[in-house]
């Protein structure tokens, strides 16, 4: 039998007008119901945050502004706390600590975790092990403990919450850049981006990390709602912020003995509040890993 | 003239996009299968051939429509059939072997398992009776060592010697009536083609098999398919017997694909 | 030497390093963080002479290295340290809050892996019809929400509203005796006293806060089996075994799952180390007397001893986690016995 060139050319020509390709590039411009859902729910969000500062129904800090215990009703549209606080007010102003606390912490982690990454992951050698070792060892810490014996030290305020939250994101940012600009650093574009003289600084952050964003943009999604969950989780024993600040874990927790009396709505709203966000988050993340994971594509 | 085995009448299709609308792959594709005849199905990459294979078996991609058309096989239409009754053709009446055996065989399981699990449902029987037949089949495929063969996993085996496995599954164990060969030979090593093409045509004839084989090797084909189906962006383009269309083809474009193998005139 | 030894061997040398390292991060993290606990022991109007002694009472008098290196010689002789508040050793502390913890843990992650597996499959194969969108939302809520808060309206459902559950006071209701002790775990303990009515109050008892872990847990889980399983669906063997006419169940059941397996193990390795490592929320919202509460405790009163010692067993708990799904993965792909 003779060897034959199976049609290569022909091949070529085919693939390049297969109604696949077509559909395939046109799936990727048209935004998918996950990502404006998550992103519309961000946006009532930030809308609700910027609002806040300029107006609430009633003074979120001021007590007795009706009486205590009110069900949810036409005055206070949320109820009242036990000190009478209107419950709408706390939570629209809960947003600037929450979000803000989130976004802050997120994007610090991002940058600090992702710059280490790449610097570990290009570089190799001492520097790698070091960062991973270090990496290791803070992982197999419990990270909600860690949080509470930082903030305890430190004392509650905003400042504190997002550097301990950002610090314990950073690992992870910094695993993930680094397994995918190591996975890249000797591929033929890093070559090439290195024999036509760029420095090796240049070769890793403009030419590998680009590549290598996908996965860690769509793990800060995962990331941001894993801080404002624990964010809540410090706020509920009471060591975020001080007692009276609206945050939605710090008001779940005030109407703890509450519910156990039946006065169920101090500690309700704010969970769906939490839910909101953390869930528009998740929904941006599945979104994110959709469009940059070519395996998950249709 | 005896009837065809399976016959493809006039099937059309294509791919259902983001925005809703169908674009065409296959454009009335029709063409039948002789009893006892090896018939080849050639075309490029994308002209439809596998697809049109692999609607015969209802395993085609989820996001193929199909617009028109009927495949019938022992007079009854299989696109008709509910799910259940298509279930009793797979295997037992119409089998098939794919391109990459490895990775169409479940790698968590070793291939002897998978063969005698696929032997008691279409045989019935104990585990020890079909996991024999399944040590027998890969010893008529000449797998050296079949008892040591049948305990190791998919990955254990070379690309060839999968092929070998799963032309056992498909053919021997199975036992259909008819028997599809998706691209069997592709991406193996020239030498082992042969090898797995002459194993092919040997068990086509002492089991009296109907075959189907899709491929882009012409060379396959002259020597040895008794009949052709030339396709391309999914159409037939001709059909005949294996001569005619080496010796006489009467259109362009099977012209230029046997020029584009070597094998016919220059156009 | 066989595989599986190997493995083991080469988890426990890696570990130690790693514990080590958790240690000495804990030791001083605590002391410098969790701040000075001779204050929550004096009297306020202690005389200095008065603090120096409680100081050396609680082993705070030497330098920081000094004590760093008794207590890791200690550490060396299995001797976890005094806890401050509770007066005992701390590895007498640990073993009592162990079971509670491990009771509610393994309730709540069966319910999760039993109902959470499942209905990942259920979602892959009915992909991006309304089975799929359902577990998707709800999987999504459940890891939306503070498990605290699921917590709290469980409670108010069942307890306060409807009042077919006990309230958060414990493992048994409030003034009950627990039977004596034989393995910690209370569910087995009533039943071997022969008092199958405190059995029936325990399994009460931990309806709630096993739901509210259950549910927590089978999000991830579900979410995870979705992706892994539809993943494995679009693969070559599966389209062989439809092919070769095997049922939806077994190429579902057996072919796809089977395959689909280890990232779902993976994550529920790393849930595990979660869960027994004590749900701190979860057991401080429901009067549970297991590790978490135990943890919290610790970092409030600043006890040294009682939090380097529930560190070091959250941490040795991750490893064995671990270990156990890197045996799983052998059984599960033979591609990674080799």
């Amino acid at each position: 039998m003779k060897p034959l060139a199976p049609l290569e050319g022909l091949e070529l020509a085919e693939a390049a007008s297969a109604p696949g390709a077509t559909i395939r590039t046109r799936r990727r411009l048209r935004l998918s119901w996950s990502m404006r859902i998550g992103l519309g729910i961000l946006g009532v969000y930030v809308t609700v945050a910027m609002l806040s500062v300029f107006w609430t129904p009633y003074d979120p800090l001021a007590p007795g502004v009706g009486d205590s215990f009110l069900p949810p009703g036409q005055d206070f549209w949320l109820g009242t706390d036990r000190l009478g606080s209107d419950l709408l007010s706390r939570l629209m102003t809960g947003a600037q600590y929450d979000l803000g606390i989130t976004l802050v912490a997120v994007a610090v982690a991002l940058t600090l975790g992702t710059i280490l990454g790449v610097i570990a992951g290009y570089y190799g050698g001492v520097v790698d092990v070091v960062l991973l070792r270090g990496v290791e060892m803070f992982q197999a810490f419990p990270g909600l403990l860690f949080a509470m014996l930082i903030v305890k030290a430190v004392g509650p305020g905003v400042l504190n919450i997002i550097v301990v939250m950002s610090f314990i994101g950073i690992p992870d940012y910094l695993r993930l850049a680094r397994a995918e600009v190591q996975a890249r650093r000797n591929w033929p574009y890093a070559e090439a981006a290195r024999m036509v003289g760029n420095r090796a600084w240049q070769v890793a952050f403009l030419h590998l990390l680009p590549n290598s964003i996908g996965p860690v943009l769509a793990f800060t999604s995962i990331n941001a709602a894993f801080v404002a969950l624990i964010t809540a989780s410090l706020g509920f024993l009471g060591l975020g912020l001080s007692p009276n600040t609206p945050e939605w874990g710090n008001m779940i927790a005030r109407g703890q003995d509450a519910v156990m009396t039946g006065e169920w709505w101090i500690s309700f709203f704010p969970g769906l509040a939490i839910l909101g966000m953390t869930g528009a988050f998740y929904l941006l993340g599945d979104a994110i890993s959709d469009l940059t994971d070519p395996r998950r594509r249709r | 003239m005896t009837a065809a085995l399976l016959s493809i009448d006039r099937l059309s299709g294509g791919f259902l996009g983001a925005d809703g609308g169908i674009a065409p792959v296959l454009d009335a594709v029709s063409y039948d299968l002789m009893p006892g005849q090896l018939t080849a199905v050639v075309g490029e990459t994308g002209s439809g051939k596998s697809l049109t294979a692999l609607s015969v078996l209802g395993i085609q991609p989820p996001a193929f429509r199909r617009t028109g058309g009927r495949i019938l096989f022992g007079g009854r239409d299989l696109l008709s059939l509910d799910a259940a009754a298509m279930r009793t053709i797979r295997g037992a009446r119409i089998s098939i072997v794919f391109q990459d055996a490895r990775a169409a065989m479940n790698p968590v399981f070793t291939v002897g398992r998978q063969m005698a699990d696929v032997f008691r449902l279409h045989h019935g029987g104990s585990a020890r009776h079909a996991m024999d037949r399944a040590i027998e089949a890969l010893g008529r495929v000449r797998i050296p060592e079949p008892e040591r063969r049948a305990r190791q996993y998919p990955h254990e085996f070379s690309g060839g010697m999968a092929q070998r496995a799963m032309i056992a599954l498909a053919a021997l164990i199975c036992q259909p009536s008819l028997l599809i060969l998706d691209e069997p030979t592709t991406g193996l090593d020239v030498t082992i083609q042969a090898d797995i093409m002459t194993l092919i045509v040997e068990l086509c004839r002492d089991q009296g098999l109907t075959a189907c084989l899709i491929t882009h090797d012409l060379g396959v084909v002259a020597e040895t398919c008794d009949a052709v189906v030339v396709m391309h962006a999914g159409r037939v383009v001709e059909t005949g017997s294996t001569e005619q269309i080496f010796t006489a083809p009467a259109e362009p474009y099977t012209r230029r694909l046997l020029a584009a193998s070597q094998l016919g005139e220059p156009v | 030497m066989p595989p599986l030894l190997r493995l083991i061997l080469r988890r426990v040398f890696w570990v130690l390093p790693v514990a080590l390292g958790v240690v000495t991060i804990t030791f001083f993290a605590a002391r410098v963080f969790a701040g000075d606990p001779t204050e929550l022991y004096a009297p306020p109007d202690a005389t200095d002479a008065l603090r120096a002694l409680i100081r050396i009472r609680l082993g705070l008098a030497d330098p920081l290295w000094v004590q760093y290196i008794h207590y890791i010689s200690a550490l060396l002789r299995g001797d976890l340290g005094m806890s401050f508040s509770t007066n005992r050793p701390v590895l007498i502390d640990l073993w009592d809050r162990l079971p509670a913890t491990l009771e509610l843990g393994f309730t709540g992650l069966t319910i999760g892996i039993l109902l959470g597996v499942p209905l990942g499959v259920i979602a892959a194969v009915n992909r991006e019809r309304w089975p799929d969108f359902l577990v998707r939302g709800v999987t999504l809520g459940g890891m939306a929400l503070p498990q605290f808060w699921i917590g709290l309206v469980l409670i108010w459902v069942f307890f306060v509203t409807l009042n077919w559950l006990p309230g958060p006071v414990g493992r048994l209701p409030v003034g009950i005796d627990p039977p004596s002790r034989l393995t910690g775990f209370m569910l087995i303990d009533t039943l071997a006293a022969g008092r199958p009515d405190l059995w029936f109050m325990a399994l009460k008892q931990l309806a709630l806060p096993a739901a509210t872990l259950g549910l927590t847990t089978l999000a991830p889980i579900a979410r995870v089996t979705r992706a892994s399983m539809v993943e494995a669906l679009q693969s070559d063997y599966i389209r062989t075994a439809t092919a070769m006419g095997h049922t939806n169940r077994t190429v579902w059941f057996r072919h796809g799952l089977r395959n689909a397996l280890l990232p779902v193990v993976t994550l529920i390795g790393g849930v595990a180390g979660h869960i027994f490592g004590g749900a701190v929320l979860l057991e401080s919202i429901f009067g549970w007397p297991g590790l978490g509460q135990y943890a919290l405790q610790a970092i409030d009163s600043s006890d040294f001893a009682a939090l380097q010692g529930f560190v070091i067993y959250a941490s040795l708990l991750y490893v064995l986690a671990f270990l156990v799904v890197d045996i799983l993965y052998m059984l599960i792909d033979p591609r990674i016995r080799q």
